[in-house]
């Protein structure tokens, strides 16, 4: 080797541990740096509390309720609820307010020990009804507006045929009813195991055996290095994108336990091979619930992409809800809510609410 | 002209060894920092972990999955009686606001349907009026046959 080419390889070193220590200045940077991580973008009052439930209400920049027709948005209950609040500007939950509209959001909290025992009836006829009523209570309004993401979607179809003359118009996002369609967290969480869970002797699921339900859905995800080698490729990102990743990465990773009560009923009822949303009549507790009652206005909304609930077993609520508007968009499950495409979710939903303004369901 | 981590720039005419010495300067100073942040900011060290599993998860440490082809351990709880009581405070602490919520609505359906009598009407018949409506406490509303649902039994 020349002294010319031996001083090449040299600066080739130099520059490579330049690089790497760039990349490690910029992670702690971020590491240490305040940012939106579990909090919500948009400032926000807490309006009720129950066990680990908050509803909190949006505020506007003179940090009032808005006084425009109300809308509650119902997360799953086994994740956190911001990513319908992620970034200011990226916030669905920001974007409805914005629009006029005086939004509420359930924030079910993390679950411990005793909440094992919560079950459908629990979520359905308990906390979410409860949630509407404070919301007409402070809004003055009978008939509210009410968005289910996932799970939180299921939850609110139930409502919404327990008290119908509460919803004046319902939107699901994502919201998995035909259970015999293959693919997806319920059929992950079916060969892993989700079988075996006990309704009468609940366990509170482990938020590390939740995640590697969806890790199992996206192969790939679930490897160290791979995960490490991706983080490390994407520390020459700037820093302020890199907080907005960590914002979205707090809440993908972040998954919270769960009642193995829910859990073990969600898979009795609505499971593969069960599939009693397809039926038209679930019980609920003592209550025998009628999906026929729903006859408000309805969008379902699925996406292109969806490994966690498959579109074909979301858009299938046309034939439970037969006057149901289904779209289908093009995105994955989180991108179509929360991603850099989600703004037309975000609008489609504004006209689909603003439509009932004065109308025979309007609020 | 190398630009270097900080934004300075160093010589173009500086010599290998000079820059190499350079690098290791901010290969301290960077060490220190992450050293100075592990001292003085407790989340720090959970933040830097979830990195080293290739997560930027922030606030508490990424969840641990159980290993592949194992069921998860269960955590055996202290006692499933103390619970279950616990759950049932909470669902009679809904229950209770429940009520709560009934009551608020009754009183303020009875302000309303006060104020919107005619001036000469005697106040005592508004209150007979409004004790006269259906009740809405949850026990009512649920004993009641309603559109969608229909009790078991």
């Amino acid at each position: 080797m020349t002294p010319e080419e031996e001083e090449r390889e040299l600066e080739a070193l130099l520059e490579l541990s330049r690089r790497g220590r760039a990349r490690l200045d910029r992670l702690h940077e971020v590491l240490t740096s305040p940012g939106h991580y579990g909090t919500g973008a948009t400032p926000s009052a807490v309006v009720y509390r129950e066990n680990k439930l908050r509803l909190l209400r949006l505020l506007d920049g003179h940090g009032q309720p808005r006084s425009g027709p109300p809308v509650l948005f119902v997360p799953a209950p086994v994740s956190r609820y911001f990513i319908i609040d992620l970034l200011p500007g990226r916030s669905f939950a920001g974007h409805v307010a914005a629009a006029g509209f005086d939004v509420f959001v359930i924030d079910f909290g993390t679950p411990t020990s005793e909440d094992r025992y919560a079950d459908l009836a629990y979520y359905v006829d308990g906390l979410i009804r409860r949630s509407v009523r404070v919301v007409s209570q402070l809004t003055g309004q009978p008939a509210i507006n009410v968005i289910g993401y996932c799970l939180g979607g299921t939850l609110s179809l139930l409502y919404a045929a327990l008290y119908p003359e509460t919803v004046a118009r319902l939107v699901l996002l994502t919201t998995m009813v035909d259970g015999d369609v293959e693919g997806g967290i319920a059929w992950v969480a079916h060969r892993m195991g989700l079988a075996g869970e006990s309704y009468d002797t609940p366990r509170l699921v482990p938020a590390g055996e939740v995640k590697s339900w969806f890790e199992m859905l996206a192969p790939g995800s679930n490897s160290l290095i791979g995960r490490v080698t991706d983080l490390w490729e994407r520390l020459d990102d700037p820093a302020a994108r890199l907080r907005d990743v960590r914002t979205m990465a707090t809440w993908v990773d972040d998954v919270v336990p769960a009642p193995g009560r829910l859990l073990a009923e969600l898979y009795q009822k609505f499971g593969p091979g069960r599939n009693g949303l397809m039926t038209g009549r679930v019980q609920i507790g003592d209550t025998m619930v009628e999906l026929a009652a729903v006859q408000m206005p309805v969008l379902s909304v699925s996406a292109e992409k969806d490994l966690i609930a498959p579109p074909e077993g979301v858009d299938a609520i046309t034939k439970i809800v037969p006057h149901a508007e289904v779209l289908r968009l093009p995105g994955g499950h989180v991108g179509i809510v929360a991603g850099r495409t989600a703004a037309s979710l975000w609008q489609r939903t504004v006209e689909f609410l603003a439509t009932s303004r004065g109308g025979a369901h309007g609020t | 002209m190398t630009l270097t981590a900080d934004g300075k720039t160093a010589a173009k005419d500086s010599t290998l060894v000079e820059r190499w010495l350079e690098d290791q300067r901010e290969w301290q100073r960077t060490a220190m920092a992450y050293l100075d942040s592990m001292v003085k900011n407790e989340d720090f060290l959970v933040h830097l972990g979830n990195a080293m599993r290739g997560s930027l998860l922030a606030g508490k440490p990424y969840p641990a999955a159980p290993p592949a082809g194992q069921p998860a351990v269960q955590e055996a709880p202290v006692d499933n009686r103390v619970d279950q009581v616990l759950f049932a405070l909470h669902q009679i602490q809904g229950q209770l606001t429940d009520l709560r919520m009934a009551f608020d609505e009754l009183r303020n359906r009875g302000k309303a349907s006060s104020s919107a009598m005619p001036a000469t009407r005697p106040k005592a018949k508004a209150t007979k009026r409004t004790r006269t409506k259906r009740p809405t406490t949850g026990a009512a509303r649920k004993a009641k046959p309603r559109p969608g649902r229909t009790r078991r039994g």
